[in-house]
């Protein structure tokens, strides 16, 4: 499964229906992006309409993200009524201030700085890790490189910024996604991949920032807005098939006679409690107590014995209950 | 004696925007004809020669690494096979830097062009297997073009009935390339279970 976790929704239909016809050719996953710039406006609702006014293709899953483009850090962002309203949430610091703070405080799934700037300013280790404990990814998005429309410093910009979020992060949580505006822009996971070990990231640290990490975003969004408390989730499992209940009612059967078997089965070992044979070492040891206890007291020690064995005998059952319950 | 190691790149050009700008209003009546998959795996133009290909990835490999990454790597640098009706390449380079190769073609979103009044003709390169002999590379394209004619069959007898257009698509793919991407590291046990998935998907 791979995922491209950033693709521009852009009102070219033409364009965007090319676009992701050509990424489901590679990818399973990708997100829609619709980025505001700017104050929030006050209708929070999706705007990616539901379902895509085109045919798209059946093998992709389509998601809806918002990016949020964060310059004041004072300013409210209403990020829970975005974050409901979409599948994912990113922010997109422009400085310092505002990354550190998106590190540190803001409710979001993802961090997106535009690495096709320059930032004078080192991403610092510290404001990061604080991001991943939290659960916060960060993402290289590799379209504005390989488009290059600018002559190059965009693509200068990319690789500076992303070796240094790549030493920054240590390599941890980095998604990799692609910000394509164009069908042209998009690359395989695996020269998507290539890239980020060039960029020093290492091949299966690359193959994650395709696959696995850019999974559990999608995932820990998902519990974010589904979930009890983030943690318990109802998950559809299907309609019940119609030999079902047949079965369930001949597991239930099963399930009822097998506990009446246990039950009876430790009822019958619990009254004739006949006596484990007992191990060599442990017929040993009790002969052993037995010669030492005949020197002061014969009376305690064939006592002693028969505890003994009775608990063994009480032990079995018991031990035997969970296998019985688990079958 | 030691042999100088070397990795085969599988390369599939592909063709993510339509053949002519112009196209694009009336685009809605060529895409219900050509299916998406035909659309981007079309054939190369016929003036691209292994010289033209090998040139312009040298070119990007200048671009991208200056004079230290040319000389790294153009000594090796070889165009071992190049199909212009299936857009499939394969290049030999040297195994110490086969992945300045690779970001280079990922880096290249045109071709050459031949006049200057011509259309940039735009296109992504797509690695879909490295190997360190070119026997499995071989192997791989022709099991992707074989794949791909399933899928392009598939393709076209669920868009469009149009007969003579289908077999024509269906001929036209017959000499194409496959479809799908692979892990594309030199793992070669990983990359088989790649294509087996596609095999699923597909």
């Amino acid at each position: 499964m791979y995922y491209d976790l950033n693709v521009p929704y852009i009102a070219n239909r033409g364009e965007l229906q090319r676009t992701l016809a050509f990424l489901s050719e590679r990818y399973n996953t990708i997100a829609l992006d619709f980025a505001i710039i700017g104050k929030v406006p006050a209708d929070t609702s999706n705007q990616i309409p539901t379902p895509l006014p085109f045919a798209t293709p059946n093998s992709l899953r389509i998601l809806r993200r918002c990016t949020i483009h964060l310059s004041d850090p004072s300013q409210n962002h209403r990020l829970k009524a975005l974050s409901s309203a979409y599948d994912i949430l990113a922010i997109r610091p422009d400085n310092e201030k505002s990354l550190q703070q998106a590190c540190q405080a803001l409710e979001c799934d993802l961090i997106s700085l535009d690495l096709s700037l320059r930032y004078p300013f080192y991403f610092k280790h510290q404001a990061m890790a604080n991001a991943l404990q939290r659960g916060v990814k960060f993402e290289i998005s590799y379209g504005p490189g390989i488009l290059n429309s600018d002559g190059g410093a965009s693509r200068r910009h990319l690789i500076s910024n992303a070796t240094q979020l790549i030493r920054a992060t240590r390599g941890r949580g980095i998604v990799i996604s692609s910000e394509a505006k164009r069908a042209l822009a998009c690359r395989g996971p695996a020269d998507v991949v290539n890239l980020a070990v060039l960029w020093g990231l290492g091949q299966d640290k690359g193959m994650e920032a395709v696959g696995n990490e850019a999974r559990s975003v999608v995932v820990q969004a998902e519990m974010k807005r589904r979930s009890f408390r983030g943690v318990i989730d109802v998950v559809y499992g299907g309609e019940k098939s119609e030999r079902v209940p047949e079965n369930s009612a001949k597991g239930k059967q099963e399930k009822g006679k097998r506990k009446a078997d246990v039950l009876e089965k430790n009822e019958a070992e619990r009254v004739n409690a006949t006596p484990k044979p007992i191990s060599k070492r442990e017929q040993k040891r009790q002969a052993k107590k037995a010669r030492l206890d005949t020197g002061k007291n014969s009376q305690n020690s064939p006592k002693e014995t028969s505890k003994g064995s009775v608990v063994l005998a009480e032990g079995a059952p018991t031990e035997d209950c969970p296998n019985g319950r688990s079958k | 004696m030691v042999r100088i190691k070397q990795r085969y790149l599988l390369i599939h050009i592909l063709y993510p925007c339509p053949t002519d700008p112009a196209a694009k209003i009336s685009s809605k009546s060529q895409e219900n004809a050509l299916p998406d998959l035909v659309q981007f795996h079309r054939p190369s133009p016929d003036d691209l020669t292994p010289q033209l290909l090998v040139r312009t990835i040298r070119d990007q490999v200048l671009l991208l690494y200056g004079d230290y990454g040319l000389g790294l790597v153009s000594s090796s640098l070889i165009i071992k096979y190049l199909s212009t009706a299936t857009s499939t390449a394969i290049i030999r380079c040297s195994r110490a830097h086969y992945r300045l190769v690779w970001a280079a073609l990922s880096f290249m979103t045109q071709l050459p062009r031949m006049s200057k009044q011509e259309q940039p003709r735009d296109c992504a390169i797509q690695v879909v297997r490295v190997s360190g002999t070119i026997k499995k590379v071989e192997e791989e394209a022709i099991r992707r073009a074989r794949v791909a004619i399933l899928r392009a069959k598939r393709e076209v007898g669920e868009e469009s009935t149009n007969g003579l257009l289908g077999i024509l698509v269906k001929d036209e793919e017959a000499l194409q390339g496959g479809e799908n991407m692979t892990a594309g590291s030199d793992v070669s046990d990983e990359q088989d279970e790649m294509g087996i998935d596609s095999d699923g998907d597909g």
